[in-house]
């Protein structure tokens, strides 16, 4: 297929997931302010600007211990994560640059697809902080995640699963991978740079909630929620749905339905990128002795995919054909 | 009773009703139809419409000062009814058309016998912006230069008239779909009581029309449709008809011309491009040739259609035939090429280059419309009746300046067609734009873009200009009355 619009589906794909994540820590972190205590919630805040490895608005997120914190300054960080247009990390510019990916490729993906899409696009674009504020917020991160599901579900179920699809899957694993080990990370960075440095099971279980892993964990590990084995969980997993191992492997199988690309050079050291990805998460985690090397190895890793899927399909040179 | 505020003119043609105010017979079933409608039921319609076309973002872009907007194209659900024989008789006044001016693009860019015959004025021609020196004996297959035409047919009481024909890149066939659907959307029963034409074929009528023009009689040629990109107002439409003939939506950087051959750049490589269906305009398809400073078009595109590796649909330098001035030209140009006469006429056209014609036009400049040759989309033209005294000095000045850049015409009285206004049924200026498509054969889709003057009384119906469109039901044979 014509690299651009490849490269148009495989940004609609990132962008969707990455407004999809960003919606469903919103929706947590919206739940907390009902009734967690006031670290917790800044321990929430102070995460997802590590995620999205980027400042808050007034530069840090300071906490003074009283519920001023829990309305105000929630108020100010939901609505930069959410509306601010001048925020490229926002769920509507996110939203919106996906929608604008999908215009370009408007030919390559189903109609159903694309008005579900438009949509909720346009849905959103009415909205505002301070209705959604007043009208439990909550709900309305969740809808907002629901729709993007259900625009991946759309595709999943209206779109013919050549190219084009492998290229709109691509994407949304890669940014799952690079969200995934970027979450990962904020989680040990916060917990670093939080006031008591403390360990807080809480801030724990609300990580295994963004991975739809509490449920699995406490299955699987009893009640006692460790750091470790909450990595281990979310890191290497091969059967949760949104673990590190398992998407990895989902972006493995799509470029291996793609192909090498023209320029079988690119193609392999796209494929030896990835398989390293796997053999890291597969047989080198845990490493006993510094998981958090490994895991910023694996964030470098599958951020370089980003570029090596680039030079392979999109942006290779031009030589004249045999 | 929805109709008994309705206004009748009796110098301008209703599509819907007769002078008398009985409703024609070809509309009689719609008539009956939305006579029972309530109020209510006209709002949902119109809701419906207006979101359907909303959440499919059926959008055009509009360009202001500060930054292009996406707009959705206004539609009226209420459609314009044409009847079977009344299409046919204009059906085959388009094709001898389009084929006239074929001939003629053949022939100017060839031989030019129509000038050495003294037909047409040589400098008419070659002083035309629109006339690419560049093209000249190029060669197109079968000598179709034209492939896609969308004329512009305007109805009076004593038939139809041409009131331009649009040869380079034509817009408005996805509206023509999308009307229909919202159409059959809003009015079901009605619809299917009609017995209307199908125009959804129009896909594979250009799809087929484009294989045919491949070079060398290639079988299954590799189409392509280029594009301005996302920022083009017809946007919409390139996407539209990118999908419906299974070709890339291309853009300038994705082409490669290596050794007069033209490939895009896919993700396993390099494929080659055997026909364009350009919807760029001359100027910008390929910088080596024409300006220079294009970004958006691919060099050595034009060298390697010449050498006969890629067919551009249209070709380049189609323009002369559709300039305003050449336009008066044509029935002419059928009498010559084709030794019969026009089937369709043109509307009275004065050149201001014509000394007596000039000063016609200065005279009378409150009762005519004067247009800019080079212009189009309702942009530099004067409305003589509608302007203020001062407009139309300030126009005569620019007209006096350089009289060959204009012509003038008497306002047309064109026909008007109800059209939903704020719950109530209004008369509204309508034209018509079918599409003709031209391969080894000619097909035009029962059906047409109908565009709408929304402004109460304005004879502007550019969607730029804040025209909108409607549906329209050519009815199949045997509902002749």
């Amino acid at each position: 297929m014509l690299s651009r619009s490849a490269q148009s589906l495989y940004w609609l794909g990132r962008y969707m997931e990455r407004a999809g994540n960003l919606s469903r820590l919103l929706q947590l972190q919206s739940e907390s302010l009902v009734d967690r205590p006031v670290r917790e919630i800044h321990f929430g805040w102070s995460r997802m600007y590590n995620y999205i490895q980027q400042d808050p608005p007034a530069g840090e997120i300071r906490l003074f211990g009283d519920e001023q914190f829990v309305l105000a300054d929630s108020f100010a960080l939901a609505d930069d994560l959410t509306f601010e247009r001048a925020n490229p990390c926002s769920v509507f510019s996110c939203f919106s640059q996906g929608r604008e990916n999908a215009r370009h490729t408007r030919h390559c993906i189903s109609q159903e697809v694309w008005k579900c899409l438009n949509t909720a696009y346009l849905r959103l674009q009415e909205q505002d902080i301070a209705t959604v504020w007043q009208w439990e917020p909550t709900t309305f991160y969740q809808s907002v995640a629901t729709d993007i599901e259900t625009i991946g579900g759309l595709a999943e179920s209206t779109m013919y699963h050549d190219d084009r699809w492998s290229f709109l899957q691509l994407g949304r694993y890669v940014e799952r991978a690079q969200g995934a080990a970027s979450l990962l990370l904020a989680q040990v960075d916060t917990t670093k740079e939080s006031i008591d440095q403390e360990f807080h099971e809480e801030d724990w279980i609300s990580l295994l909630r963004v991975f739809y892993a509490l449920e699995v964990y406490n299955h699987t590990y009893g009640v006692a929620v460790l750091p470790d084995r909450v990595m281990d969980l979310l890191v290497s997993d091969p059967l949760l749905p949104e673990s590190l191992g398992r998407t990895v492997r989902l972006v493995e199988s799509e470029i291996a339905a793609i192909g090498n690309g023209p320029y079988s050079r690119s193609g392999r050291a796209l494929q030896r990128s990835v398989g390293r990805l796997s053999a890291m998460i597969n047989f080198e985690w845990p490493d006993e002795e510094e998981p958090i090397t490994l895991l910023r190895e694996i964030l470098e890793g599958a951020t370089e995919l980003h570029f090596l899927i680039t030079e392979a399909y999109f942006d290779y040179p031009v030589q004249a054909p045999a | 009773m929805n109709f008994d505020n309705y206004s009748l003119e009796p110098s301008i043609y209703d599509e819907m009703f007769l002078p008398g105010g009985e409703p024609r017979p070809e509309a009689q079933v719609l008539y009956e139809a939305l006579s029972e409608l309530s109020g209510q039921d006209l709002a949902a319609i119109q809701g419906r419409v207006n979101r359907t076309f909303s959440s499919e973002s059926i959008s055009f872009t509009v360009y202001g000062d500060a930054e292009a907007e996406e707009r959705i194209i206004p539609v009226d659900p209420i459609p314009r009814v044409i009847q079977a024989g009344d299409w046919e008789s204009l059906s085959l006044g388009l094709e001898q058309r389009v084929r006239a001016l074929n001939n003629f693009l053949e022939d100017i860019y060839g031989p030019a016998r129509i000038i050495s015959d003294g037909v047409i004025p040589a400098d008419m021609i070659l002083e035309c912006p629109q006339f690419r020196p560049e093209m000249r004996d190029f060669s197109q297959p079968y000598g179709v230069w034209v492939a896609v035409c969308g004329t512009d047919i305007i109805r009076v009481n004593d038939g139809f008239r041409v009131l331009e024909d649009n040869l380079r890149v034509p817009s408005g066939v996805s509206y023509m779909i999308a009307n229909r659907k919202a159409a059959k959307a809003s009015l079901p029963r009605v619809y299917r009581s009609c017995r209307v034409q199908e125009v959804e074929q129009y896909g594979a009528a250009l799809q087929a029309t484009l294989k045919e023009l491949a070079p060398y009689g290639k079988p299954d040629p590799s189409l392509a449709l280029m594009t301005p990109g996302v920022y083009n107002s017809a946007y919409y439409e390139h996407m539209f008809l990118a999908r419906e003939i299974g070709a890339e939506l291309v853009e300038g950087n994705d082409l490669v011309v290596r050794d007069r051959v033209v490939y895009m750049r896919t993700t396993e490589g390099l494929r080659q491009v055997d026909v364009i269906y350009r919807r760029i305009d001359d100027d910008f398809i390929d910088p080596s040739v024409f300006r220079e400073d294009s970004l958006l078009g691919a060099p050595g595109i034009i060298e390697a259609a010449r050498a006969g590796n890629v067919t551009l649909a249209n070709a380049p330098g189609t323009g002369v035939a559709d300039d305003k001035s050449v336009y008066v030209y044509v029935p002419d140009m059928i009498r010559y090429y084709l030794g019969q006469e026009p089937l369709l006429k043109n509307v009275d056209t004065y050149l201001c280059r014509r000394p007596q014609d000039l000063e016609f036009t200065l005279d009378n400049l409150a009762d005519l419309v004067v247009k800019r040759v080079g212009e189009s989309g309702g942009y530099g033209m004067i409305i003589g009746p509608h302007a203020t005294r001062e407009e139309r000095d300030d126009y005569a000045k620019a007209v006096r300046a350089d009289p060959a850049q204009f012509i003038s015409q008497p306002v047309q009285s064109f026909s008007r067609a109800p059209c939903l206004i704020d719950g109530a049924f209004e008369p509204r200026h309508v034209d018509l734009r079918p599409f003709i498509l031209n391969g080894l054969q000619t097909r035009i889709v029962p059906g047409a873009f109908c565009r709408v003057a929304l402004r109460r009384g304005s004879l502007v119906v550019n969607s730029s200009q804040g025209g909108g469109g409607k549906d329209v039901w050519v009815l199949g044979d045997d509902q002749e009355a």
